[in-house]
């Protein structure tokens, strides 16, 4: 089933109008109709009553005295009133009158009247007929069932007018803009304030009552939608520093805050293939601290790892901080990853570092703790990946390692 | 010229005469220029003004109530010259009253025949010679006689044909002219006379038929129904005799068998009627009424006032005919009234007379 079929409230009020103008016009028209017919019969009865007292003294006289003409004019007379149709004569003797229309004599079933002696003797000299006529009756009651109906269809005509005027400027103008302002509505229009043409008037209505009640309606939508924005906006903030902390744990150490052998894989790997495209050098330091294994069992593995964590705060204190970065190796061995730095360059710094652990002055539980470190220094070459380079750099640590320890080695000091 | 259009206009010529000049009079006719009666009446003033050398002219006014008012005015307003002497008029319709003061007025001096001012109508008017010094008097038929002529020989018709009914009384059917003309009224009463004197007969009803023909049929064919036992019936005219005739007719009868009747009126029709036994009576012979004014009036202008008689003279004229004096009637006066000789009844022309006499019945002897 579709949608029903959009007829308009004046529409519907006029129809109910019309139709209990005409049920009311009905009955209206059947009462009047009702006196009208009995209005009418009194009125022949009132004519008829006339008739006896005027007209048949003087028939009496006319008959006794034998003057058809007189007798004729009577009867035309007696005829010519509305209220009959026809009328007969008939005298003693065989005589017979009429006037009026004879078709119309047995429409109604004739009154008879006897017309009397004009000297009063016994008898009668004649009789009349008079016949009500039918069609006074009908012309009357339509007169008036006419007046009624036309009256009504006036009153019924100016009320549908006025109602559905009064619905046109009161309720449909209204309710056609709320309809059109509600299909219009979006969530960015939402704050559009509804703003109905009305003239001004000092009472408030239904349809006041209606707008008032939308307009509560979408203040209430708009906070609604506004709260949810900032739901989300602080749900997103949480979850970005989720993120970013798990993020940071997927990159770094966690002992020593360095960054871990997985981010040292994938960014030494972006820093060779940068070092190729653009040419610059890029050297990397392999540190391994001596003698690791005589702390962590001498001193126990919290005092490693505080060991280890001072190295590192030693490392990347040292580092240039936007460019330079650590990461952890594996145990005690650190990666130290310096762009735009040659080999002689890095070498110095190793030097540097070597001198800066030497002399760090590391605690655990109150005693001083003194750890040297071996340095092996690579510098990248054209052929180099970045486990070519780690390779080379940690066969510089071990030259270094089987040299004596605590100091640094590259290749060019291997080859002078 | 009002009257020269409409009017019969007739002019009687230069006769020898006692005036140097000849004396006019205008008669204004109440009735219809083909009227019988009325007819009569102009053509029996006709042969008295030629046999008296004097100059009439007669303006019918064909019925028409206002038209003798109109004459009035215009011969009144004829240049003096050419103003009648006298005229002769009637009252019919009471148009009297207005007719003397427009004549009197012009000074035509006005002589009322066939009827009068009533007495009882002369708050206006006067009577004679008092207020309108013009008005020199008046002729009437005493119409009585009419009535009481006629009823007397219809009733004893009835009685020799011993046409009574189971009462053993004779009944009688009475159609009048009208209710108000004096004439009728009188014609009426003379028939009622008739009737009480003869004491076997009783009048069973009386209507009134306006004096015409279809009207009286119509009335009798309803009172023959009414009244079965009737055998008589008295007419106020001969034309109301006529159509009760014809009415007894219709219902099979055959009129002087059956039923009797009786008219007023010497016209041809009502003579040959009488001669024929359809009319059982008949009195006539007022119509010489006009006749006789115009020999008063003859007298009167050669110094002969009829003042002495009266004013106002109401004189018997009606003749009872029978059969014979119908054949009369038809014989000497069927084509005019010239073997009258009205000379013989001037009072200047017969110094010896002394008293008019106007019955017709002397014509017939």
């Amino acid at each position: 089933m579709g949608t029903p079929r959009f007829r308009s409230l004046a529409s519907s009020l006029v129809r109910r109008t019309v139709l209990v103008a005409i049920v009311c016009a009905v009955l209206a028209a059947a009462v009047q109709a009702t006196f009208a017919v009995r209005e009418e019969r009194d009125a022949f009865e009132r004519a008829l009553h006339n008739i006896a007292q005027t007209n048949v003294p003087l028939l009496s006289v006319s008959l006794w005295d034998i003057e058809p003409e007189a007798i004729r004019r009577q009867l035309k007379e007696i005829a010519s009133q509305p209220e009959i149709a026809y009328v007969r004569l008939s005298e003693r003797t065989g005589h017979s009158f009429e006037a009026g229309n004879e078709q119309l004599r047995d429409a109604v079933s004739p009154r008879v009247l006897a017309i009397p002696y004009p000297d009063g003797r016994e008898g009668s000299i004649g009789t009349v007929e008079i016949s009500a006529n039918p069609q006074t009756l009908y012309r009357h009651v339509m007169e008036k069932v006419a007046i009624l109906v036309v009256g009504y269809a006036i009153f019924a005509l100016v009320l549908c007018a006025l109602i559905a005027l009064m619905l046109r400027i009161e309720v449909e103008h209204p309710m056609r803009h709320l309809a059109r302002f509600t299909n219009e509505l979006t969530p960015d229009r939402l704050t559009m304030p509804l703003m109905l043409s009305r003239p001004p008037r000092p009472w408030r209505d239904e349809i006041d009552l209606v707008a008032d009640g939308f307009r509560k309606l979408q203040d209430g939508i708009h906070s609604h939608v506004a709260n949810l924005d900032a739901q989300v906006a602080s749900r997103t903030a949480q979850l970005q520093a989720a993120l970013d902390e798990i993020r940071a744990l997927t990159v770094t150490d966690p002992l020593t805050g360095c960054f871990n052998r997985r981010h040292l894989d994938s960014r030494l790997a972006e820093e060779t293939l940068r070092c190729h495209r653009s040419g610059y050098p890029l050297a990397v330091l392999l540190a391994d601290l001596d003698h690791f294994k005589s702390v962590n069992d001498s001193l126990g593995h919290a005092a490693g790892d505080s060991v280890l964590r001072g190295v590192a705060d030693v490392f990347k204190d040292a580092m240039r901080r936007r460019l330079d970065w650590v990461a952890r190796f594996g145990g005690e061995e650190f990666v130290i990853v310096l762009p735009d730095t040659d080999i002689g360059r890095a070498a110095a710094i190793a030097e540097r570092l070597r001198q800066l652990v030497e002399a760090a002055r590391l605690h655990h539980a109150g005693h001083p703790i003194r750890v040297t470190a071996s340095f092996g220094v690579a510098e990248c070459l054209e052929s180099d990946d970045a486990a070519s380079l780690l390779a080379r750099a940690d066969a510089m640590l071990y030259r270094a390692k089987e040299t004596g320890r605590n100091k640094v080695v590259w290749e060019a000091s291997e080859r002078v | 010229m009002l009257g020269g259009m409409r009017a019969f206009l007739l002019v009687v010529g230069l006769a020898a005469c006692a005036a140097a000049w000849p004396q006019s009079v205008v008669f204004i006719n109440p009735g219809k220029s083909d009227e019988v009666y009325w007819v009569t009446a102009a053509h029996a003033m006709e042969s008295a003004a030629r046999d008296l050398g004097m100059k009439l002219e007669v303006l019918y006014a064909e019925r028409d109530h206002t038209r003798p008012i109109e004459f009035a005015r215009e011969l009144a307003s004829r240049p003096a010259a050419r103003r009648p002497d006298f005229a002769i008029v009637s009252n019919d319709y009471a148009t009297g009253a207005e007719m003397l003061k427009v004549l009197d007025a012009a000074g035509i001096k006005t002589f009322f025949a066939y009827s009068t001012i009533p007495v009882g109508e002369r708050a206006a008017t006067g009577g004679p010679r008092e207020k309108h010094k013009g008005w020199l008097g008046s002729l009437e038929p005493h119409a009585e006689d009419a009535g009481y002529l006629t009823a007397r020989a219809l009733i004893a018709t009835a009685r020799k044909a011993g046409a009574r009914a189971g009462d053993g009384r004779l009944h009688m059917i009475a159609i009048a002219g009208d209710r108000t003309t004096p004439s009728s009224i009188r014609r009426n009463e003379g028939m009622q006379r008739a009737v009480a004197e003869a004491g076997d007969a009783v009048v069973d009803q009386v209507v009134y038929a306006g004096w015409a023909r279809d009207k009286a049929a119509e009335q009798a064919e309803w009172l023959f129904a009414r009244y079965p036992q009737a055998t008589m019936v008295w007419a106020g005219n001969d034309l109301m005799a006529f159509g009760a005739i014809e009415a007894y007719g219709k219902r099979g009868g055959v009129a002087g068998k059956g039923a009797f009747f009786s008219g007023v009126n010497t016209s041809k029709e009502a003579m040959d009627a009488l001669r024929d036994g359809k009319l059982a009576a008949l009195a006539g012979g007022h119509f010489i009424c006009g006749a006789w004014a115009v020999v008063m009036l003859y007298d009167y202008s050669h110094g002969r006032d009829f003042r002495d008689e009266g004013l106002e003279l109401d004189r018997t004229m009606f003749a009872s005919f029978d059969a014979a004096s119908a054949a009369v009637f038809l014989e000497r006066y069927g084509e005019n009234f010239d073997r009258v000789g009205f000379r013989r009844f001037s009072k200047v022309l017969n110094p010896k007379l002394k008293r008019y006499d106007f019955d017709f019945g002397q014509l017939l002897r």
